[in-house]
């Protein structure tokens, strides 16, 4: 999970590494998903998002697709 | 007894972040143990259930924190200040997500991953400056923990 300057960038990052190009997230996107997993993180009743939260915050922010389904079988996984 | 169990792993939980938050390090078990109420076996095998729980993530030792998401244990190249305060975040959404779990203004400190120009982004309580930079996550959502510490 990383930062780049521009989309040029992360092809470029991505042709040099071997690594897929996934979807772009931008970073009023990005504040977002760090304000709902993390916000209550130090409060006591605090917890994770569990995937079908997961799926509905991504989905708010335009984050749609396998590769932001926690659940998904097409890559293979399914442990978010 | 299990109720027991939840409390102890509650407070071992908030003592972690609040050291966290308090001095952008990790804390060590001896750390824990007087906060938490119990010995440093005790608080080591706290450390193994939030483990499982995903709360905590180990070293191999099994007792040094690596990362208590949003905060890293170890130097990273994603850094925060806040507060007068130096913080290492695991990954770039980690890095944003310190200043929204501290609730504070916060500067990240990072860099683009293919040029190397650094990034300073000032993150206030409605986020960041606008800003063109942009987030890239190779592993989906699915395998994120499959080996959380690559993703």
């Amino acid at each position: 999970m990383l930062f780049f300057r521009s989309e040029e960038r992360v092809r470029e990052w991505c042709s040099a590494t071997g690594y897929p190009l996934r979807p772009l997230v931008r970073m009023d996107q990005l504040w977002e998903l760090a304000r709902e997993w993390y916000s209550t993180r130090l409060q006591p009743d605090s917890r994770r998002p569990q995937p079908a939260e997961m799926r509905g915050i991504f989905a708010r922010l335009g984050l749609v697709g396998d590769f932001w389904d926690p659940q998904s079988d097409v890559f293979g996984g399914g442990s978010a | 007894m299990r109720g027991e169990r939840m409390e102890l792993e509650l407070r071992a939980k908030l003592a972690i972040y609040e050291h966290f938050s308090a001095t952008g390090r990790r804390p060590s078990v001896e750390d824990l143990a007087p906060r938490v109420g119990v010995g440093v076996a005790q608080v080591r095998e706290i450390f193994r259930r939030l483990q499982a729980q995903r709360v905590l993530v180990l070293e191999k030792d099994g007792e040094s924190i690596r990362m208590a998401p949003p905060f890293s244990g170890i130097p990273t190249q994603h850094r925060v200040t806040a507060g007068g305060v130096s913080y290492h975040a695991n990954c770039a959404w980690d890095a944003l997500g310190i200043p929204a779990a501290l609730h504070q203004p916060a500067t990240v400190h990072s860099r683009c991953e293919q040029s190397m120009e650094p990034l300073e982004m000032e993150v206030s309580d409605r986020g960041p400056d606008v800003s063109d930079w942009l987030f890239h996550c190779v592993v989906p959502a699915a395998q994120w923990w499959d080996d959380i510490v690559f993703t």
